[in-house]
């Protein structure tokens, strides 16, 4: 399973049960990443993928496949890490205030660098991709 | 009787009675509408005796854009109350939650749906007070933010430290901020705020909020009242609330308290005057009152950068480098000389003379 969430510079993924912040191209760079691999989501990220085609499932860490993509936003992975092969971290490259952060050490889990992609999204001057497998 | 007399007398009923429901009718028509005289705050003005938030019953005025149809009502509406006594100490923590983090916005400010500003007037000691907005793309800047320092807010010091990054202390912090209102040199909207009560308390909620409005084109309430203690020129501190308008604060919503303090850095509030703490790590800072921009060679690292390796400040997207990171705004960060030149930027008109 390859697992995708977005983090600011304090590795902060959310704040009071809502998003640091979202970007339309970041969806759109998600979704060319996929290149027609299974997208999954649960429900409160369905939003944010409106315009594209993926599935919502609300228990959609447990129902990925190998080579599904799950977007995390508000899920903690650490407890189906096992199972994931490749991390795909955004960077929005700035500070949000965060009550929710990603805190696991990937490297000493075995993930390599493999990736790293800069773009500039619709609300944010500089978005970094990286691709970590393991 | 007779039927004449009768028919007369019953016209005359009939006719009197129609005067008054008329009359009774202006009268509603008149004395039905709300006293703009009797700000709603004033009715609800209960503040303990620790409790001190400047011009909680300050008349507000409005700057650009106008309100086309909601009535603006006043900023301190909403009955936010905050006792600083029940502010936990500061403890390298830029901000807490304040009522658990749900903003306390009143049911008519939670009408807006068209951009709004407010500033309160400056206090007879010349203190901000709450500035409330309802913002959107219109209230967003279009240009790069122009000069503030004309602006001296109160207990306002130009002073330096090694420990404080940027080495400015205080800085005239925007309570709504310029990436949000688009505004300037307005000195109702400017405080005295340490480096880290900018960067690191207000401005990740502002970023939050920009980049909300910026995809989605929605509505945001936001008001921020700076909260100081009995006569201090210096605020302790400023609450900031937020809440999403179209979709009922599922996007943005929060209530936090961000600290004006400055980690290894003492500071009296009454007067704006400081001293490094005694357990600052920085212990070789030194404190000077800036007059003009220090030499390279007076900086204390010893890395030999190359040539053209200098830091300047740049922002997300901003034409010009800036030499100075307070002239670059709250926005800009570091890059080096040589990458603000490959960028295609040219040097700040200002602090690149």
């Amino acid at each position: 399973m390859i697992a995708a969430l977005c983090l600011d510079d304090n590795n902060g993924m959310m704040f009071n049960h809502r998003r640091q912040s979202r970007d339309s191209r970041l969806i759109a760079n998600l979704v060319d990443f996929a290149s027609g691999r299974r997208i999954l989501v649960n429900d409160f990220s369905a939003e944010l993928f409106a315009e594209y085609r993926v599935c919502v499932d609300t228990d959609f860490l447990k129902s990925a496949g190998c080579d599904d993509i799950c977007f995390v936003e508000n899920e903690d992975i650490s407890s189906c890490l096992d199972r994931v092969h490749t991390l795909v971290i955004y960077r929005w490259n700035r500070k949000y205030p965060s009550d929710k952060r990603f805190n696991l050490d990937i490297v000493n889990l075995g993930y390599k660098l493999s990736e790293v992609t800069e773009f500039s999204g619709t609300s944010h001057d500089r978005i970094t991709r990286e691709v970590y497998i393991r | 009787m007779s039927r004449r007399a009768k028919k007369r007398k019953n016209l005359l009923i009939v006719a009197l009675s129609f005067t008054a429901v008329l009359l009774i009718c202006i009268g509603v028509g008149i004395y039905g509408e709300k006293s703009p005289s009797v700000p709603e705050s004033a009715l609800s003005s209960e503040y303990t005796t620790e409790q001190i938030i400047t011009q909680t019953t300050a008349a507000v005025t409005e700057t650009k854009p106008q309100p086309t149809t909601v009535k603006p009502t006043n900023p301190t509406a909403g009955k936010s109350k905050l006792n600083l006594g029940s502010i936990p100490k500061f403890k390298n923590s830029p901000y807490v939650e304040v009522n658990g983090n749900v903003p306390q916005f009143s049911a008519s400010e939670k009408k807006h749906r068209t951009a709004y500003e407010s500033y309160s007037p400056l206090d007879s000691l010349g203190r901000c007070g709450t500035a409330f907005a309802c913002l959107c793309r219109e209230t967003m800047p279009t240009e790069e933010r122009g000069a503030i320092g004309s602006v001296r807010p109160s207990g306002w010091h130009t002073v330096r430290y090694d420990c404080v990054d940027g080495k400015y202390l205080y800085n005239r912090c925007h309570l709504i901020g310029y990436q949000l209102s688009a505004e300037n040199a307005n000195e109702r909207n400017l405080i005295t705020g340490t480096r880290y009560l900018n960067v690191e308390g207000m401005l990740p909620f502002e970023n939050m909020v920009a980049d909300y409005i910026r995809e989605t084109s929605n509505h945001v309430l936001y008001k921020v009242t700076p909260v100081y203690s009995g006569k201090n020129l210096v605020a302790s501190g400023v609450q900031m609330q937020a809440w999403s308008v179209e979709d009922k604060g599922s996007g943005i919503s929060f209530n936090v308290y961000c600290y004006n303090s400055q980690p290894g850095v003492k500071i009296n509030y009454s007067n704006g005057e400081s001293a490094l703490s005694g357990g600052a790590q920085g212990t070789t800072a030194k404190k000077s009152t800036y007059k003009k921009k220090p030499a390279v060679k007076s900086k204390v690292t010893k890395v030999v950068k190359p040539k053209n390796s200098r830091t300047v400040y740049r922002t997300p997207s901003g034409k010009r480098y800036h030499y100075s990171s307070t002239c670059g705004g709250k926005n800009s960060y570091e890059v080096s000389l040589d990458e603000a030149k490959k960028s295609g930027l040219t040097p700040c008109m200002k602090c690149g003379k």
